[in-house]
């Protein structure tokens, strides 16, 4: 990569004044058609140059783009739902277990729900991390973290699928054992999220984190400046390059203007244009798409899933009521994350909205555990259940999913309008070299005919 | 046996070390073949060595006449609070479990504390807060006064009776073992080097140990059950009262071997109130002679219903 680009501007731009006297007195010393010859052959070689740098540019940014809306984004979409739709069937068949021997039909049907879209999204995501065909394209280092947290990945998505009937199994046979009247349900339902807590979620966060990691280094190498900058340079020194050209023709050959060399130029030109415009636009979409999209729909996820594991918590607590307290002492952990207030995670998503309702919730919460304390369980189970603990933490549990899809909207169209921004750009900078190399053999030629 | 990674369990394990060591030097004071009862004596008399003339089944204050609220005492305490506070599981089926029908704490210790609350509030109902203690919680809730009494399968040990007192014992228990109905075990004998389920806390966990069966601590009996139907641990070795309960949940176990142990259980007190000993000594002395005890022994644990433990006292 480094080479081609060297090789390049030398002779034009940066050459020591001493080698630059040479080359001139070398040129002066041989004849006009000699010149000329010399001239073409440095012309085709810069035209041919210029194309692959410029080429080379824009299939790198644009692969980059294609990976971050082909591969990373939806791999971390699908990380992230996996978490979220277990957190919630944690939260969902804890809070359906209090309901006692018949659990309400709409919990079961949530439940269900979200273990069909956890498994769906493992199924999604192992298809994509399979299909590394997208990823090879990358360039080398981008491709080597794409491969050592594929191969990382793949791992966790194995362990997922194999574990998800597990956990499924252990929370069916909670539910038989409640239906039985029997205090082993309890356990099962322990034990069930216990599984999901201590196996499966922190697969879930591993696949997220590594994809994660993945989208921003995509997203940095299609919005980053350098290669760019040294493509623009080269063209402009190039362009100049050009235009002395044509004048020190227009000196020896007495004519104004050389058609062939006006069309090289003006292809250089608009290939120049056309590469600058692409990535400033691509590069507008593809940060729009991280600051206004996949920033905040991740602040949004992360106190969606703090929220969910601490509404678990407070069923568990009610089922469970260990005396040493675990579950408890995980939502006020957990409470402490969500906030709101500076640094949480509420405060990162910036929803006020977001911030009453957590507050809501902790007050009712909190009345809810002191009927608990008090030894009023069937209240407080009914709080939790149906009552102002169920409302409050569902309006908040609603907000934070809205926040997600919004954010995550504006992602996909972004992210998408970024890497359409790069489309057949390589393409038209091979097509505009050839174009160029075609002007100076037509401009040159016709000059050089006039000697023969 | 299904080998999956469960970080919390190895966590449950390894907090059950300490009390490992303890049965280990159970183990090496328990002298040669364990035969049912001296080696228990034996593992008792290294964790409580001062307390060698202690009788644990005559530990308790005689009550001094019947159940009465005399002013001043604690019993008007609670009765001027309006409830009683009575640490309990929620897990141990039969003896104190949450219903999940009726939403309801129920069992054998259960109507024990009932018992206790009608005599001093004249009816149980409203009048009694139930607080959920695990196992290694109920001596410090006790002392620090979190709960008025505790029921909870609680064996009366003299390690214990140096922190707490409790009544005359209500019950008699024995550890005794439970595996699965295919299993070949016919006693702990036959369990050398595999794991045996028992909670943290209780006292069970040496005996296994003893046996030199791989001893696995939990925090709810109910727990070593769903290690069991997993094929986690072979067996499950803990109290008979607690065992009968899992059988229930389970019919597809089987208890097997001698009683291992005798598990006198009591009403753990705190030592600020002696007069609520006595006074729930009363009661208890009150349910066992006019036929209750043997009609809640029927309706929670079955029949035939032997004899109550009889009352004995230390003074």
């Amino acid at each position: 990569m480094t080479t081609s680009v060297g090789v390049l501007p030398g002779p034009v731009t940066t050459a020591p004044a001493v080698r630059q006297a040479r080359w001139r007195s070398r040129l002066e010393e041989a004849t006009t058609p000699a010149r000329l010859r010399l001239l073409l052959a440095l012309l085709i070689l810069l035209s041919l140059a210029w194309g692959a740098l410029a080429a080379l540019t824009a299939d790198q940014h644009a692969s980059a783009a294609a990976d971050v809306v082909a591969v990373s984004e939806p791999l971390s979409l699908d990380a992230e739902q996996i978490y979220t739709s277990l957190s919630d069937a944690d939260a969902t068949a804890a809070s359906a277990f209090l309901a006692g021997g018949l659990e309400p039909a709409a919990a079961r049907q949530r439940y269900q729900a979200d273990i069909t879209e956890a498994a769906i999204r493992i199924e999604a995501a192992s298809a994509l991390v399979g299909s590394s065909a997208a990823r090879t394209e990358l360039p080398g280092h981008l491709r080597n973290q794409a491969s050592a947290a594929g191969s990382a990945v793949g791992d966790d998505l194995a362990m997922l699928s194999g574990q998800l009937p597990a956990y499924t199994d252990e929370v069916g046979t909670a539910q038989a054992d409640n239906r039985l009247g029997y205090p082993l349900g309890a356990a099962y339902l322990r034990e069930a999220s216990g599984l999901l807590r201590g196996t499966l979620l922190p697969a879930a966060s591993d696949i997220y984190t590594r994809e994660s990691a993945l989208l921003t280094s995509a997203s940095a190498q299609a919005t980053g400046l350098p290669l760019m900058a040294i493509a623009i340079v080269a063209g402009l020194g190039f362009g100049y390059l050009l235009y002395r050209s044509s004048r020190w023709l227009a000196r020896h050959t007495h004519r104004v203007v050389n058609y062939g060399l006006l069309v090289a130029a003006l292809a250089g030109l608009i290939s120049l244009v056309w590469l600058a415009g692409a990535f400033v636009a691509g590069r507008g979409d593809l940060l729009h798409a991280q600051q206004q999209g996949s920033g905040p729909a991740q602040a949004y996820a992360r106190a969606e899933v703090a929220a969910l594991q601490m509404h678990a918590d407070e069923s568990l607590t009610l089922i469970d009521n260990s005396g040493d307290d675990t579950y408890q002492e995980d939502y006020a952990k957990q409470q402490k994350l969500l906030g709101p207030g500076p640094g949480t995670l509420l405060a990162a998503t910036g929803s006020s909205q977001a911030a009453s309702q957590a507050q809501a919730w902790y007050q009712a919460h909190r009345a809810l555990r002191a009927k608990d304390d008090a030894g009023n369980h069937t209240a407080a189970v009914a709080s939790a259940q149906a009552g102002d603990a169920a409302h409050t933490f569902a309006g908040l549990s609603a907000t934070l999913s809205k926040g997600i899809e919004s954010h995550q909207a504006v992602f996909a169209s972004s992210a998408r309008g970024g890497r359409d921004a790069f489309t057949g750009l390589a393409v038209g900078m091979i097509v505009a070299s050839l174009v160029m190399v075609a002007g100076c053999v037509w401009g040159l030629s016709r000059r050089l005919a006039e000697y023969r | 046996m299904k080998a999956r990674p469960r970080p919390w369990r190895a966590l449950v394990v390894v907090l059950t070390a300490s009390e490992l060591a303890l049965g280990a030097a159970a183990a090496a004071a328990a002298p040669g073949q364990p035969s049912a009862g001296s080696g228990v004596r034996a593992a008792r008399a290294v964790t409580a060595p001062a307390a060698s003339t202690c009788n644990p089944k005559a530990s308790s204050l005689a009550p001094s006449g019947p159940a009465q609220v005399t002013p001043g005492s604690f019993m008007a305490k609670i009765r001027a609070r309006g409830y009683l506070i009575a640490g309990v599981d929620q897990n141990t089926y039969r003896f104190e479990y949450l219903n999940p029908s009726s939403g309801q704490i129920e069992g054998f210790d259960i109507d024990m504390i009932n018992a206790v609350a009608k005599a001093i509030f004249g009816t149980s109902a409203g009048h009694v807060v139930y607080k959920e203690v695990s196992d290694t919680q109920r001596i410090p809730d006790v002392t620090s006064g979190a709960v008025d009494i505790v029921a909870h399968t609680m064996t009366i040990t003299c390690e214990r009776l140096k922190d707490i007192d409790f009544s005359s014992v209500y019950f008699d228990a024995h550890q005794r073992v439970l595996v699965l109905k295919n299993s070949t075990a016919t006693s702990l004998d036959d369990l050398h080097g595999q794991k045996v389920c028992a909670t943290n806390g209780s006292d069970s966990l040496g005996v296994i140990k003893k046996y030199k069966a791989i001893p696995v601590g939990v925090t709810y009996p109910t727990d070593c059950l769903v290690l069991l139907q997993q094929g986690d641990v072979a067996a499950i070795s803990t109290d008979n009262s607690i065992l009968a309960g899992l059988h229930e949940q389970d019919p597809q176990t089987k208890l097997i071997g001698p009683a291992l142990t005798d598990e006198p259980y009591g009403l753990g007190i705190s030592k600020q109130h002696p007069e609520f000993v006595r006074f729930v000594n009363a009661v208890l002395q009150q349910l066992r002679t006019d036929g209750q005890w043997a009609a809640s022994y029927a309706h929670w644990v079955g029949t035939p219903v032997p004899s109550p433990p009889p009352a004995q006292y230390a003074g």
